[in-house]
């Protein structure tokens, strides 16, 4: 996601605002993402009020959070724009009824059943996620990601690639700046050419500012695995909202248990 | 200013180690067989602040990275404070002698300058009260505000910041022996400064490798030139700034402030 964005690479605009959800620590709102992602993506297709739900909780926590509505709308519009392709797939598919035929073409019943299903999916992952990106800094969830036992090792490596993509970006930039200012050619087989040296080259300068940051790092210390701080166990509210998160979660899934 | 900085220093030369660096013979090629220094000895001792002066690939850098263990010795042998340089004794070197990279974009490599600042603290052991005293202390020296500039992004930073918090970051590791990789190199002319006020006002013992000859003036007493790997010249910093001849022979060139005042055709330094 953090790719989709690199023209604005600023990604938290709404992470300095006062609300509930912003009060609550940032491994507890990761928490509740990840579950209501895991939710959301492991219901059975066709299962439209268990999404009915979880659709309300989500849309809740966007009211509440007081998010920058059209932000989040292009957000989704662009992630849409690539999830789109993925989701034409599973419209023509055997099964059920036939409605419209055209030569190999056909749309069954169960092939929109299918489409409604992963497409509202799509939409409420992403509108989580968005949400959590949206209101959490890349810092603080890297912390999170620490709280929660992830491996240090990750995270750092994690935590170095936020860090060191916009030096990569404005590098390319300089290198096309330069190759446009000694006039490259319009020739678009010659372009292709020339950029992709120019990705060759930034691999390599990668690879040699990869060891000088890690002889940086061996400077001040370092001994092949990051330092894992102590983090402030949770407050009621993290309890509390993780178990509303879960109970949500529970009851989007009763409600199709009697059949 | 001398007088007074002299005087901070004979107090702390009960702390400081006597003679913070001993190169002895120091040898060391490139995996291809290029020779990068040959039979370096020198002895710096505490609260001395040396420039390092000389060409492009002259080997400089090469010698900095020895002084922290980041290189080993290939022939020779280096003390730092007590230790010798061998795989033993890195972590002791590494809390001793403080390495500032050239380009601090490759030094700042944490999310948050916070962060960044407490990388080298963090590893030494340091938790809680202490590590928060430590981070925001050398903060204040290199005068950038813990409040405002604590979680702010490093990338999104001037050059003069990004090299005033590469500094604090290994200030924080409150290491004895400072080591600056040409420390005002893309400093615009204020930036310049203050960074000259800010290693004036430090009590440690610094090497300083750098073009910048009108700073190695106005820095240090004492001046080492390498050329091609050897030590060419090591004592005061006056005596070689007014040798043109010497400097242009080793690709260098007298400082401008030596020419300002005169400005008269004998002593411009290229003839």
């Amino acid at each position: 996601m953090l790719l989709l964005h690199l023209g604005a690479f600023h990604l938290d605009i709404d992470s300095k605002q006062a609300t509930f959800w912003h009060s609550l620590a940032p491994r507890t709102r990761l928490l509740c993402a990840l579950l209501m992602v895991f939710a959301i993506a492991l219901t059975p297709n066709g299962r439209w009020w268990t999404w009915a739900i979880y659709g309300l909780g989500v849309f809740g926590v966007v009211f509440f959070s007081r998010l920058t509505k059209t932000v989040l709308l292009k957000r989704i519009a662009v992630e849409f724009a690539f999830i789109g392709t993925v989701l034409l797939g599973t419209l023509f598919r055997d099964g059920g009824e036939v409605l419209w035929s055209w030569g190999i073409l056909r749309i069954t019943s169960e092939g929109l059943t299918v489409l409604g299903s992963v497409t509202i999916k799509a939409l409420l992952s992403l509108l989580t996620l968005n949400i959590l990106t949206l209101t959490t800094s890349v810092p603080a969830l890297l912390n999170a990601l620490t709280a929660l036992r992830v491996p240090p090792l990750l995270v750092a490596t994690l935590a170095s690639m936020y860090r060191y993509i916009g030096v990569l970006i404005k590098e390319f930039q300089a290198m096309r700046k330069a190759a446009a200012s000694r006039n490259l050619a319009r020739n678009n087989v010659w372009q292709r050419f020339v950029i992709g040296n120019m990705i060759g080259t930034l691999f390599i300068r990668t690879f040699e500012r990869g060891e000088r940051v890690y002889q940086a790092m061996l400077a001040r210390g370092y001994q092949g695995v990051p330092v894992v701080e102590k983090v402030p166990s949770g407050g009621r509210r993290d309890v509390f909202v993780l178990t509303f998160t879960i109970v949500l979660a529970l009851l989007g899934q009763s409600i199709y248990l009697p059949h | 200013m001398v007088k007074t900085s002299s005087v901070i220093l004979d107090n702390l030369q009960i702390l400081m180690h006597h003679n913070p660096i001993i190169i002895e013979n120091l040898t060391y090629a490139y995996p291809d067989g290029t020779n990068a220094l040959s039979k370096i000895n020198l002895a710096i001792e505490a609260g001395e602040r040396v420039a390092l002066i000389g060409a492009n690939g002259s080997g400089k850098s090469t010698l900095q990275l020895h002084l922290n263990g980041i290189i080993l010795p290939q022939s020779g042998r280096i003390k730092i404070g007590k230790w010798w340089v061998d795989p033993e004794n890195l972590r002791d070197i590494r809390n001793f002698v403080g390495l500032v990279f050239q380009n601090p974009d490759n030094q700042l490599f944490m999310p948050t300058v916070w962060d960044d600042v407490a990388f080298g603290p963090k590893n030494c052991g340091c938790q809680d009260e202490e590590l928060v005293q430590r981070v925001q202390q050398a903060m204040m020296m290199v005068d950038i505000d813990p409040e405002r500039y604590g979680a702010r992004n490093t990338e999104n930073l001037s050059g003069g910041e990004k090299k005033r918090i590469a500094i604090a970051g290994v200030l924080a590791m409150k290491p004895q022996v400072l080591v600056l990789d040409e420390p005002s190199a893309q400093l615009d002319p204020r930036s310049r400064r203050q960074l000259i006020e800010l290693l004036k006002s430090l009590s440690l013992t610094q090497l300083v490798a750098t073009h910048d000859l009108d700073m190695a003036l106005e820095l240090c007493d004492r001046t080492v030139v390498l050329s091609q790997g050897q030590i060419v010249y090591d004592g005061a910093t006056e005596k070689i700034m007014s040798n043109p001849d010497f400097l242009l022979q080793h690709s260098l060139e007298s400082p401008l402030s030596y020419s300002r005042p005169y400005c008269l055709l004998k002593d411009l330094p290229v003839r």
